[in-house]
């Protein structure tokens, strides 16, 4: 079997055994993902040493379905698996007092499966279907524990977001498949043509709705309803990173025009995201804001042109945003909620895990050596290099900022005040994930150089890049450390603790319409119902006074006839009394009607 | 011719009147005779007409008949003598409307019927009766023979209908246990 | 066309009739049998009559003469035999207590 497969098979048999076996779960997730990783491993060297192994599997008529590996998702596959397996590891840990164990790695492991799929797909129509199912899980992930109110509502606002953008990715997929007649992802990346930056701008709606970028950040937040290990694995790494990797595979098809809208949204993003991140009260929440804010840099990072940085930093990220969400599930085992509030004091109770959590903070705010230092480094060189280097770099450089401050606001907050600590179940394996995801994000910088060889491009450096990136890092901890936030933000802090909704925000633009419109269509889609029924109902009334006038008719008919019959017969019986004269009577009546009707006869002829 | 005619008419009349009688005297016994005479003026009729081995035939077997009748209405009756004047009729309008009808149809019929040439002379007795005697060992043999198995026939039903039975049906309990 | 014939026949006519409505008038069961032999006392004056004016040299118009008064002493003997087994049973000739042939 080649790693190719294996890849994408290892993860799925797990998904599809677990529910079969119902026993073993963990175990077998662990599995089937640490197998993966083996196989994306073993794929990416073949990739490195000039291989280009691709599966031609049937699929629809004219459009085979396709794996493809080259540098570049061979790459991301390793990531995808390197994350997944690590965070499988720390939620065995996380999971082992939940009863629904089975459903979750299921569907993890599907996932993993999907996600790599989606990495290695060589066609559109294989990239659709695996799109679809990481929302799908996504979806069911969230709701995982869907007996609560807010993870299904949460479950819903999350599949309905990216459903929605996801809309652009079909009509993207479509125009694509007819602009270059072949539905490989390859032809059509060389096309070119008119139809890309239409292509280009709904290919950013799709990633929009996937990373969680602005306007479409708010079900991001929301999502961390779902559990911990999904919020790392799902919302942080793999299914929010599908949109970025979407966009950094389609780099080099896309015009001017279209790279210098995902730039924008991009920087854009990565601004209000960090402020919304920067007034939260909840640690996961805090965390999610900042993974749409880090997917802003990636797609500013593209908008400037250079995908190999927005890859670095998805790496990156990937690494280090699941090491932070491995130590909030950590805190909120410790202390049973997110909440700040209840948090206050947590990192000092749990030295071993906050430095962990420290370690991938500042790897996030870029401080050297570590690896967030030089993926960050590498998306403002490339923003202050790129044609709108006057709009993406100050944006750039504002993310990095607010990015120190919100690292460095949880930072302190973790480490300030007391509260009560409680044991944590499984704290050996969730500290194990969280060990090799720290070490990963803290060592990875070293690997840029490789990874850069690899795909044949130079990771965009700069001296000015270096100490402006330096600076915004160190200036963005101090004051997030120092100053309080209230006073940080002013005005605009009550506002982006409601998540800088404009004019009511999507609710009012969009929700509401189309909650209006809805019910709508659904009062006339119930008058329709009623009309139906009432039409149905006429017909049932009349076929009933067809059918009981047809029996009242032709039943009555009968009846009559046979009434009629008996009354002749009981009139026939009164005629026989037995008394012989009355029958000589009769028969002399008789005998006249027969001289009556034989005189007729004589008389007519 | 008219003398025939006269007797004819004489012994019609005699015959209707004694039929009439019949039926208007209370006394069964007066019944039986007035029929007795009524059908011995049918035989003078037959007589009249010429048809002396009927007419003698009629005269003696009714007379035969209509005194076994006579007896039996004296053991039937309740009141063979009349004299209790009890109405022994029913449904006497319809009766009387159908026979009158009975006998006007008949009559008219008769009346108006055309019968076509009328023989004036018969043959006479002696020849007649060679001739009937011929008829019924000859031609007629097989409804004679009939008749007569039919007479021997109802004579043997009617001494069974008649004779008493005197043993219960077989199945039935002979030792009736008293009540 | 000769009177006598007519004659005749007007005389069977009238015993005919006359038996007809002795025959549903009376209640005994004899005296209905009376009214029968009048009604074929009638047919057998209209057969001689016939007979004798019409054809008087088919015999078997005399045979039929013979029928009828077979028939007659069938009647009566048949009749005697009912009366006689109804009498035992029931003490009376009565027709109009005999409803035992009701359907």
């Amino acid at each position: 079997m080649s790693p190719l497969a294996l890849t994408v098979l290892a993860p799925l048999a797990a998904a599809v055994t677990i529910p079969l076996l119902r026993r073993g779960a963990p175990g077998l997730a662990v599995g089937g993902a640490a197998l993966g990783l083996i196989a994306s491993v073993w794929l990416l060297a073949g990739v490195a040493g000039g291989e280009t192994p691709a599966l031609v599997l049937p699929g629809l008529p004219g459009m085979p379905l396709r794996l493809a590996a080259e540098p570049l998702t061979a790459l991301l596959a390793v990531v995808v698996a390197t994350v997944g397996s690590l965070v499988l590891v720390y939620a065995v840990g996380y999971m082992r007092r939940e009863p629904g164990r089975v459903r979750f790695f299921a569907l993890m492991s599907l996932f993993l499966a999907a996600m790599q799929t989606l990495v290695l797909a060589g066609d559109w129509v294989l990239l659709l279907g695996a799109w679809e199912i990481i929302g799908l899980c996504s979806y069911l992930l969230i709701g995982f524990w869907f007996q609560r109110p807010e993870a299904a509502t949460a479950a819903g606002r999350a599949f309905l977001y990216t459903r929605s953008a996801d809309l652009g990715l079909y009509v993207a997929v479509f125009l694509l498949i007819a602009t270059a007649g072949s539905s490989e992802i390859a032809a059509s990346l060389d096309a070119g043509g008119g139809t890309t930056l239409a292509a280009g701008l709904l290919l950013l709606l799709a990633a929009m709705g996937k990373s969680a970028q602005t306007p479409l950040q708010d079900w991001l937040m929301r999502a961390m309803a779902g559990p911990t290990p999904v919020s790392a694995l799902l919302h942080s790494a793999t299914l929010v990173a599908a949109g970025a990797i979407l966009l950094i595979r389609t780099a080099p098809m896309l015009p001017p025009g279209a790279l210098l809208a995902v730039g924008l949204v991009g920087g854009v993003t990565t601004v209000v995201t960090g402020l919304i991140a920067l007034a939260e009260g909840d640690l996961k929440r805090l965390l999610a804001a900042s993974t749409a804010s880090q997917y802003g840099l990636m797609l500013l990072a593209v908008g400037a042109g250079v995908p190999l940085a927005a890859l670095l930093h998805l790496i990156a990220h990937a690494a280090i945003k699941s090491a932070l969400f491995l130590g909030a599930g950590t805190f909120q085992h410790a202390r049973g909620d997110t909440a700040f509030e209840c948090l206050r004091g947590a990192g000092r109770a749990r030295p071993w895990t906050f430095l962990g959590f420290t370690l991938a903070a500042l790897a996030l705010a870029g401080i050297p050596p570590l690896s967030g230092f030089f993926s960050k480094d590498a998306v403002i060189a490339a923003a202050l290099a790129a044609p709108g280097a006057a709009w993406l770099a100050p944006l750039a450089l504002a993310g990095t900022l607010l990015t120190g401050a919100y690292m460095a606001r949880a930072l302190h907050l973790l480490w300030r005040g007391a509260g009560e600590d409680r044991p944590v179940t499984g704290a050996r394996w969730m500290g194990a994930g969280l060990a090799g995801l720290v070490a990963i994000a803290v060592a990875l910088g070293a690997a840029f150089g490789a990874i850069g060889d690899l795909l044949a491009t130079p990771v965009p450096k700069g001296t000015w890049a270096m100490l402006l990136g330096l600076a915004a890092a160190l200036g963005g901890l101090a004051l997030g450390w120092l100053v309080p936030v209230r006073r940080l933000l002013g005005p605009l802090y009550r506002r982006a603790q409601h998540g800088l909704v404009i004019a009511g925000g999507l609710t009012a633009w969009i929700g509401r319409p189309t909650m209006a419109i809805a019910r709508g269509c659904e009062r006339l889609e119930r008058g329709l119902h009623t009309t139906v029924l009432g039409v149905g109902h006429l017909a049932l009334a009349i076929a009933r006074r067809v059918r009981s006038g047809d029996e009242r008719r032709i039943d009555g008919l009968i009846f009559t006839l046979v009434a009629g019959v008996r009354d002749l017969g009981a009139q026939a019986r009164t005629l026989q009394s037995g008394l012989i004269h009355r029958e000589l009577a009769l028969s002399a009546a008789g005998a006249a009607a027969l001289l009556v009707v034989l005189l007729a006869m004589l008389l007519r002829f | 011719m008219l003398a025939q005619a006269f007797f004819v008419a004489v012994f019609g009349l005699a015959a209707i009147g004694f039929g009439v009688a019949v039926f208007r005297t209370s006394s069964m016994v007066r019944s039986a005779l007035a029929l007795l005479f009524s059908q011995t003026a049918i035989g003078a009729m037959f007589l009249a007409m010429q048809t002396e081995f009927l007419g003698v035939l009629q005269i003696m077997m009714m007379a035969t008949e209509m005194s076994i009748m006579a007896i039996f209405m004296v053991m039937f009756m309740m009141d063979p003598g009349g004299l209790g004047g009890m109405d022994m009729t029913h449904q006497k309008r319809f009766s009387l409307g159908a026979g009158a009808g009975a006998a006007g149809v008949a009559i008219a019929v008769a009346l108006l019927a055309d019968w076509g040439p009328v023989t004036a002379t018969a043959p006479d007795a002696g020849q007649q009766t060679r001739a009937l005697g011929i008829e019924l060992l000859g031609r007629s043999m097989l409804i004679f023979e009939t008749a007569g198995v039919t007479i021997l026939t109802a004579m043997i039903a009617a001494t069974a209908v008649a004779i008493p039975v005197h043993k219960p049906a077989p199945g039935h309990n002979d030792q009736e246990t008293p009540e | 066309m000769t009177p006598v014939l007519i004659l005749a026949l007007l005389t069977g006519a009238v015993l005919f009739g006359v038996g007809v409505y002795g025959a549903l008038s009376q209640t005994n069961l004899v005296m209905i049998m009376m009214g029968v032999e009048l009604i074929l006392a009638g047919a057998l004056v209209n057969l001689v009559a016939f007979w004798r004016f019409l054809h008087p040299e088919v015999y078997a118009g005399q045979m039929f003469v013979l029928v009828v008064m077979t028939v007659m002493a069938v009647e009566m003997a048949v009749g005697f035999g009912v009366a006689i087994a109804r009498f035992r049973v029931k003490g009376s000739v009565e027709m109009e207590e005999a409803g035992d042939l009701k359907g």
